[in-house]
């Protein structure tokens, strides 16, 4: 009886600490910013009072707002898809290759060990359009009749954006779809070579299957974290130009610092996780359907 | 024969696709380093040049000692090891508390760890800030360290539940049978089986708050106390003279986060997407 009263503490003495942590850190603050988004809150002002879903209707009538969604979408999905393509191909090739394996593998991954504010200023001045080295080499190999401004041309900002934005997370993507394909036993292979199947008809029916649900995680993952970034938008444009590249988290940053009203803000960053909720639950879906698949 | 042919231009067709993916992914580190040594005429006056015509230490000097940027690096190394030291310690107990007792609720608790990753750093910002005014904190080293243990604490948690669960149970029940009691068994046992795993962990960590810099903008707002990342973009002015400045800085800020990464990656890379979920 003792004994068994003294396990059932210590269990809890080791994780305590963790789920304190997680209790006041993250799940507190998302239940007050809940109420914050019902209420009048204010950066500066010390009133305010419960206002309903105001700042909801305020928000979802705001046509910036809707700019702001839509460019989040576009972010989130082009980024991906690049991530996705650079990154498994990538993998395929390191996982080929059997010289300077590791070589390549070190060095492919810098971007990855990059601080937000370095990405920004690194390609700020790479791409700068009066001293950056890419648009001058352009113009000077005749590639281009005037030095190309990345960050201001309306045309090009976003693609900029979103090459950075694979730049960075590319390498993640590779090196773990390429631990996942160093467990595909080698015998498979050769069976289906045995079998006379082609490259291409085993990489269909056993390197897709056996990495699809790694593949499915991370592209949960990095949507999450995609669509929430807000440092590399923040710091390589601001938003700008005219709003072009404003993502809701910069669009409830201006709101929050910018206007200062922080009820709007906090109305939005719900909006923002609402979103993220439906999304992931659609993946999880479809990745649990695999498993099952699976066993 | 033809199928050796074919095996041979295929692997040579892969190795210059990695040739130049490796040329896109390392230039920036490249073009920053060479950027700093070089003097500020030659940055403005000859874009194109590859190689510096002359090495100058100058830019870093100007950095460190005339911009205090010297200052911010001391208080990013105090923010990010106080992190790691509070976070580890917590996030150590409890990946070996679910891994333990927790078996049931190990798969639970990850699901758990899932979830908080999905709350939008932009919406805890906004309470951060409310609370850290309330408290005091805002402003101070002390207040960052806290509200950095948000996202290390998970992380760290969730990365090392993968490390835990390859001790072999065997060998705590034979210190059990010894009459160690459960503390003494994970400090004195577990603690040293995992210890790579641990170091490897604590160094992620410690680059990540390296790294932050969206709460560190909120929540500091005086030059001596900003983080590095913060005094990286207060130095960034629309002046052209500037660029040999920030290209110091931002090697300074960059190159420990570099070869920390490098030698962690092989240990973290793979563990963030297999041992999580399954």
């Amino acid at each position: 009886m003792f004994v068994k009263k003294e396990r059932n503490l210590t269990r809890w003495i080791f994780v305590l600490p963790a789920l304190l942590v997680v209790g006041m850190l993250l799940i507190y603050p998302v239940f007050s910013s809940i109420y914050y988004s019902l209420t009048s809150k204010h950066l500066i002002k010390q009133s305010y009072s419960f206002i309903g879903f105001k700042n909801y209707i305020y928000v979802l009538q705001d046509s910036a707002f809707y700019v702001a969604l839509l460019n989040s979408i576009k972010w989130t999905v082009l980024s991906l898809t690049g991530q996705i393509l650079i990154g498994f191909s990538a993998a395929l090739a390191l996982h080929r290759v059997v010289k300077f394996k590791g070589i390549y593998r070190t060095l492919l991954i810098i971007p990855w060990a990059f601080p937000s504010i370095v990405i920004a200023l690194s390609w700020k001045w790479i791409l700068n359009g009066v001293y950056g080295y890419v648009p001058n080499l352009l113009f000077d190999l005749g590639l281009t009749t005037e030095r190309l401004q990345f960050f201001s041309d309306a045309n090009l900002v976003f693609m900029t954006l979103v090459f950075i934005n694979v730049w960075f997370g590319a390498p993640m993507i590779m090196v773990n779809i390429l631990s996942a394909l160093q467990t595909i036993p080698k015998d498979q292979y050769e069976a289906a070579k045995i079998d006379g199947a082609k490259r291409w008809q085993s990489f269909v029916h056993i390197t897709l299957p056996h990495i699809k649900i790694v593949v499915g995680l991370l592209v949960v993952l990095r949507t999450i974290w995609v669509f929430n970034n807000f440092d590399i938008i923040y710091l390589l444009t601001g938003g700008g130009p005219a709003n072009l590249t404003t993502t809701l988290p910069i669009y409830a940053y201006n709101m929050g610092w910018g206007t200062k009203f922080l009820g709007r803000s906090s109305a939005v960053t719900i909006l923002l996780l609402l979103f993220l909720l439906v999304v992931t639950g659609v993946y999880f879906t479809v990745i649990r359907k695999w498993e099952k698949e699976e066993s | 024969m033809e199928k050796n042919k074919k095996t041979i231009l295929g692997n040579f067709m892969c190795h210059i696709y990695l040739i130049f993916l490796t040329i896109i992914a390392g230039f920036p580190l490249v073009w920053i380093i060479l950027s700093s040594v070089k003097e500020t005429g030659e940055l403005t006056s000859n874009p194109t040049s590859f190689w510096p015509k002359s090495f100058t230490l100058s830019n870093y000097i100007h950095v460190l000692n005339d911009l205090g940027f010297a200052r911010n690096i001391s208080n990013s190394i105090l923010i990010a090891l106080a992190t790691t030291v509070i976070a580890i310690t917590i996030s150590a107990m409890a990946a070996y508390g679910i891994v333990r007792f927790f078996p049931k609720f190990g798969n639970l608790m990850s699901k758990a760890l899932i979830m908080t990753y999905m709350f939008p750093p932009i919406l805890l910002a906004i309470p951060y800030s409310l609370v850290m005014a309330k408290a005091g904190l805002v402003n101070t080293r002390l207040g960052l360290i806290i509200v950095y243990l948000s996202f290390s604490v998970p992380y760290a948690v969730w990365i090392l539940v993968g490390f835990f669960k390859t001790v072999p149970i065997g060998i705590e029940e034979a210190a059990r049978v010894d009459g160690a009691n459960k503390f003494e068994v994970f400090i004195r046992i577990v603690l040293p089986l995992v210890a790579p795993g641990i170091v490897a962990t604590a160094i992620y960590t410690f680059i990540n708050v390296w790294n932050e810099f969206l709460y560190a903008l909120i929540l500091i707002n005086s030059t001596d106390k900003m983080t590095v990342a913060v005094a990286l973009k207060s130095l960034e002015g629309a002046e052209i003279l500037v660029w040999g400045d920030m290209m110091a800085a931002s090697a300074l800020v960059v190159i420990p986060s570099v070869i920390f990464f490098s030698i962690i990656q092989k240990r973290i890379a793979g563990g963030l997407a297999e041992g999580s979920v399954k």
